[in-house]
């Protein structure tokens, strides 16, 4: 094996940060499979909870919504048009409150080895694509149950769930370390995803929001991925609204360079202060 | 032979607040603190912050091969020294260069997690420790062997003794193959018969394999026979480096003498 140096200087980072975090990929695998093998553990349900929250949503948001509110559904069965949005959603949510804590519960670890700290949110945000995943199995149920059949542009569903995946990324990292030094975004996040799941275009579709507000609606970037995953999956009875779009995976890329930078900067002080 | 561990300079400042707030701030503290001075004169609330030097001008190198002891009393800086070396604490001054692969057991067992298996407690811990999974599984069975806890490998953590989880632990760590292997206090654990299979192996693994081991511990008699060399701190500065019971000795005596 060839020697590898190690210099480490006060106040400069570690010239090898990105080739680090690559070498330790497995390491990400082990503690993202060690979070799902133990969250289900002495459950009776086990796994099938990934698929059961996201589904007792669903229904609770077509009962009230649908059949009681009667809000528009575009011509698409309400009960999909719900779960297109609750699947991103619930995989933004849960991927962004687990990367916050993640490095205040993993304190024991951070504090005696070393490696590159960015894996803690990564690998938990690895978990609730995992999730995602199982879940999208009501999705397939839904549809076979409506004999819906998905549009070609359902292929395009990764693209946007990219999009997801780099705002809970970037607001991950960033909140993350926040969290080391504030607890208090143990309390603020649950509110703010709170809000994000009545301001995001979840029970409703976003053709309902006024044209002038529009481009400001899509400040958020769950509203472009809901809509894009809405339009891969119904086709072209959703209507897509681009500009939007791009202002929601601009902001997702801006939130995600952001994150990073400031991850990186703090980063070196995690263990005088968590 | 060149220097495998070079240590320049190295020191390590603390804050340390004094007041009654607790180590982390909450955002409120934070706020309120930050209110309460921009509208008072005499900035009622600021906390009077105390610099301390855990370490100070620190200077030191390690060859290939070497066991080097760190000897010192509480609060003499040994273990940020080990921290700063296995690059979980950053320095605040100096330069640190380190040749080739490092592990460091700072603590027996970090990241074991009770609700997993033996087995599973092997894979994970030895990924944290650095090494990969193929490494892993070429030593499986010499980890299982040397942990004497071949019966209860797919038990949960939790329901180990805790004889049983340190041995566990111990063994994994032993059988990562580092160039450097930085070692805190940890070979007090198990029973005597462990303790000596332990202290057997970390020799092996310097003398056979010509590994560079760092020990720090309180266990005098383990220090002399396991490191020729030693370093002494005392209040975050080497006071001395020498034979190793050379300085049991004067530590003994400074110790005594208090």
């Amino acid at each position: 094996m060839s020697k590898k140096r190690i210099v480490i200087e006060s106040g400069k980072e570690s010239g090898a940060y990105w080739r680090d975090l690559w070498s330790y990929r497995e390491l990400l695998y082990y503690l993202t499979l060690r979070d799902i093998l133990i969250r289900y553990k002495q459950t009776f349900l086990g796994i099938a909870w990934s698929a059961f929250r996201p589904l007792l949503t669903i229904m609770v948001f077509t009962v009230v919504f649908g059949k009681i509110a009667h809000l528009p559904d575009n011509g698409a069965p309400y009960a999909i048009m719900v779960c297109c949005a609750i699947l991103p959603w619930q995989f933004f949510s849960n991927a962004l409150s687990d990367a916050s804590n993640s490095l205040v519960n993993n304190s024991e670890i951070l504090t005696k080895v070393y490696f590159p700290r960015m894996i803690f949110p990564i690998s938990a945000i690895s978990i609730s694509l995992v999730d995602f995943a199982i879940s999208l199995g009501i999705l397939c149920l839904l549809m076979l149950f409506y004999g819906f059949v998905p549009a070609w542009t359902i292929l395009l569903l990764p693209l946007f769930l990219a999009v997801a995946f780099t705002t809970a990324l970037g607001a991950g990292f960033f909140i993350a370390s926040l969290n080391v030094r504030f607890r208090d975004f143990k309390f603020i996040i649950p509110f703010l995803l709170q809000l994000g799941l009545f301001i995001s275009p979840i029970g409703f579709s976003s053709s309902v929001v006024p044209e002038k507000w529009k481009l400001v609606y899509y400040l958020n970037p769950m509203a472009g991925v809901i809509d894009g995953f809405r339009w891969a999956v119904l086709g072209n009875d959703a209507k897509l609204f681009i500009p939007g779009i791009c202002m929601s995976v601009g902001i997702s890329l801006i939130i995600l360079a952001l994150g990073i930078s400031f991850f990186r900067k703090v980063e070196r002080e995690f263990v005088d202060i968590i | 032979m060149s220097a495998i561990i070079t240590v320049e300079n190295v020191g390590k400042k603390y804050r340390l607040r004094h007041q009654k707030t607790e180590t982390y701030a909450t955002l409120r503290d934070t706020i309120v603190r930050g209110a309460k001075n921009v509208f008072s004169f005499n900035k009622v609330d600021k906390p009077t912050v105390e610099e301390f030097w855990a370490l100070k001008n620190v200077n030191f190198e390690i060859n290939q091969g070497d066991r080097i002891g760190i000897i010192g009393r509480n609060g003499a800086g040994k273990s940020t020294l080990l921290k700063i070396l296995s690059r979980v604490v950053h320095p605040t001054e100096g330069r640190i260069t380190m040749e080739g692969k490092i592990a460091s057991l700072l603590e027996v067992g970090t990241g074991f997690h009770p609700e997993l298996s033996g087995r599973e407690n092997i894979y994970l811990n030895g990924v944290i420790l650095g090494m990969t999974r193929k490494e892993i599984q070429k030593k499986f069975d010499e980890i299982v062997a040397f942990s004497e806890i071949d019966k209860f490998l797919d038990t949960p953590v939790k329901r180990y003794s805790s004889g049983m989880f340190v041995r566990l632990a111990f063994s994994v760590a032993v059988h990562m193959e580092p160039d450097i292997l930085i070692v805190d206090e940890v070979l007090a654990v198990g029973d005597a018969q462990f303790q000596k299979k332990s202290a057997a192996k970390m020799e092996s693994i310097s003398k056979d394999e010509g590994r560079t081991i760092l020990f720090v511990s309180h266990n005098m008699p383990a220090m002399e026979k396991l490191c020729p060399t030693s370093i002494y701190l005392e209040h975050g500065t080497v006071k001395k480096i020498g034979k190793t019971e050379e300085i049991v000795n004067e530590y003994l005596i400074a110790t005594n003498a208090q």
